[in-house]
């Protein structure tokens, strides 16, 4: 129990400071001082803190556009990734890629792409990298409900398969694709069918409890390595700093959910950090962990450092 | 010795000497092989040969994915008209390998279908739109001498590049050019014959046609200077501009169904630097529809109109 606790602590910390790093982001953003377009990832927190928990040395991740909650997560500082945001040759890859493509190779982050769907089949040509080197890690790659849509989903799965590479394939399922909800643009993709179809193990994780998102994703990422297989993992996600567009068109008000730019309701001053009151967000899951005064005492900590950083 | 068999001698040596090296693409080993491509490519057992799934985007991607880690790779690929679905790796994925450190190899090896008679599609030969798109360099091999050049130096070398061969050559004895004047340090600009009467230039799959006028002219006892413009983009054809400085008549054959020609870019270049007595262009016509229909792809050429034309 005193374990789990230990565990708990180190994780919330963890998640805050992604939470917060990007709440300082988004006020740098609100102000309108980024030339480059960011895709903020309020609410993915607890995936991404979950992936970097169980990855290894010799791990590879593949990342999409909305790549900075990992990005923060792999790296444990922010300075480096808001200098590229600033495209400051002190960032994090010498203002090379801006946000949608940051990699980070010296932790594992070797391709991140902006273009939905194009990372699944070069996450396909990693996994076999990985083989014809006889190295020991596995490919981690990350898409959206949108790139399902994508031709690359069923022919990347397909290459996994019939090449036997493991890997990690995580749906992150915000139900939006830009301004537009999956019920809007087209039928419901039953993910878990299509994953049987291709003979593909599926795992859904819903509810933002990292200890559980890290146990079960352990095990996957061991049963994909020692079986050689693709697991498809589907990570019910709820992209936070949505808000109410109101004008000629919609005098009562129209709900915008948050894809990219500065969110508008979020302010960095919250505390500890909370966006949404429900399992949605990942803070609101570990007050229901930890206590109010637990998550107010660790932000505090976490504010200052990031502060202390970024000075 | 024919085309084919000559580019499958070059393939199977050079991959023989690659450890690590992955050969894949549709039917690589199995069938024709690709029409005798890939037939008996032999590779250490570190490497892997692919039988592929009909998946050219993803293949694209996979040979991007092992090239980001380090291991260098070949796509053998039946058609150039297949890599439009991969079009969004070369434009973006190659983007952000070539703006980062990369010793790996990646060469994608299409055949172009310049023989004809397949209908109203599968007919795409427009090589250098390829290369264009997005800054890539590409290789047309025409002939014994570039294709050994090319292929020992560039199928597995640190970057990606493209490489193409010609359907319509395949069965054809291989054209082998006297002798070999100049190539670049690039290997995309070839020269094999020097006059001071006319220069010759062949871009995309045309030399032939260029080596046949340069023997009539020979025939007609004008000397000229022969050139082979083998990468289409970015190409350095200082050597060429230099000739015609000196000729100050030109032939270019583009055999290419762009409507953007490479030969464009070069007589750009050379209307900056020399007044031409006499050019002569030798293209594709579009006037009618018949292109779009299962017809022979050879360009229809009056090769003694075009000595005529050159002594008018």
């Amino acid at each position: 129990m005193c374990d789990v606790m230990t565990d708990l602590n180190s994780i919330t910390e963890k998640i805050l400071q992604i939470r917060i790093a990007q709440m300082m982001v988004n006020e740098n953003y609100k102000d309108g001082q980024f030339k480059i377009p960011i895709h903020l990832a309020f609410g993915h927190e607890t995936i991404a803190v979950a992936i970097n928990e169980i990855m290894d040395d010799e791990d590879k991740l593949i990342l999409t556009h909305r790549n900075i909650a990992y990005n923060l997560s792999r790296l444990g500082k922010l300075r480096p990734i808001m200098d590229e945001y600033f495209l400051k040759s002190t960032g994090l890859d010498s203002a090379k890629s801006g946000s949608m493509n940051l990699i980070n190779p010296s932790k594992g982050i070797i391709y991140t792409s902006s273009i939905l769907g194009n990372n699944f089949s070069v996450a396909v040509g990693i996994a076999m990298s990985l083989k014809i080197k006889q190295k020991d890690g596995i490919t981690i790659v990350l898409g959206g409900d949108g790139s399902l849509e994508e031709g690359s989903f069923h022919e990347s799965i397909l290459m996994f398969k019939s090449l036997n590479l493991s890997g990690l394939l995580i749906i992150e399922n915000n139900e939006w694709s830009m301004a537009t909800k999956i019920s809007e643009r087209r039928i419901h993709i039953d993910l878990e069918t299509f994953a049987k179809s291709y003979n593909v193990k599926y795992v859904k994780l819903s509810g933002n409890n990292p200890l559980d998102y890290i146990q079960k994703l352990k095990k996957l990422k061991d049963l994909s390595k020692k079986s050689n297989e693709l697991i498809c993992i589907e990570v019910m996600v709820n992209t936070l700093g949505d808000w109410i567009m109101t004008n000629d068109q919609n005098p009562d008000g129209k709900f915008i959910n948050y894809h990219a730019g500065p969110a508008p309701t979020v302010d960095v001053k919250t505390c500890p950090a909370l966006i949404k009151e429900n399992n949605s967000d990942p803070i609101f899951v570990l007050i229901n962990l930890l206590g109010i005064d637990e998550l107010n005492k660790i932000s505090d900590r976490i504010r200052h450092d990031l502060e202390e950083e970024m000075k | 010795m024919n085309y084919i068999e000559l580019i499958n001698n070059l393939l199977k040596e050079q991959v023989s000497k690659h450890e690590q090296l992955v050969i894949f693409g549709q039917n690589v080993s199995a069938g024709s092989c690709i029409g005798g491509m890939t037939r008996d490519l032999s590779i250490p057992k570190s490497g892997r040969i692919i039988n592929s799934t009909n998946s050219e985007n993803s293949l694209c991607g996979f040979g991007f994915g092992m090239m980001i880690n380090d291991v260098s790779s070949i796509f053998f690929m039946k058609q150039l008209d297949f890599l439009l679905l991969g079009i969004d790796h070369l434009v973006n994925t190659y983007n952000l390998i070539r703006n980062h450190e990369n010793n790996a190899s990646f060469t994608i090896f299409p055949i172009v279908m310049d023989n004809g008679f397949q209908g109203s599609q599968s007919s795409s030969n427009n090589f250098a739109d390829f290369c264009s798109i997005a800054r890539i360099k590409g290789y047309t091999i025409t002939n014994k001498i570039d294709a050994e050049k090319i292929i020992s130096s560039k199928l597995i070398s640190p970057g990606f590049r493209i490489i193409a061969i010609s359907q319509r050559m395949f069965k054809d004895e291989v054209i082998t050019p006297d002798e070999l004047i100049y190539v670049n340090d690039e290997n995309d600009v070839f020269q094999y014959n020097s006059g001071d009467d006319v220069t010759v230039v062949c871009f995309n799959f045309s030399f032939p046609y260029g080596k046949k006028i340069v023997d009539i002219l020979k025939d007609n006892n004008l000397k000229c200077s022969f050139f082979n413009v083998n990468s289409p983009t970015p190409t350095n054809w200082t050597k060429i501009v230099d000739d015609v400085s000196k000729t100050k008549k030109i032939i270019i054959i583009d055999d290419s169904k762009s409507e953007n020609l490479s030969c464009h870019s070069l007589l750009t270049d050379i209307s900056d630097k020399v007044v031409l007595d006499k050019k002569i262009i030798l293209k594709r016509n579009f006037d009618n529809t018949d292109w779009l229909n299962p017809i022979d792809d050879q360009m229809d050429i009056n090769f003694q109109q075009v000595v005529n034309d050159l002594v008018d």
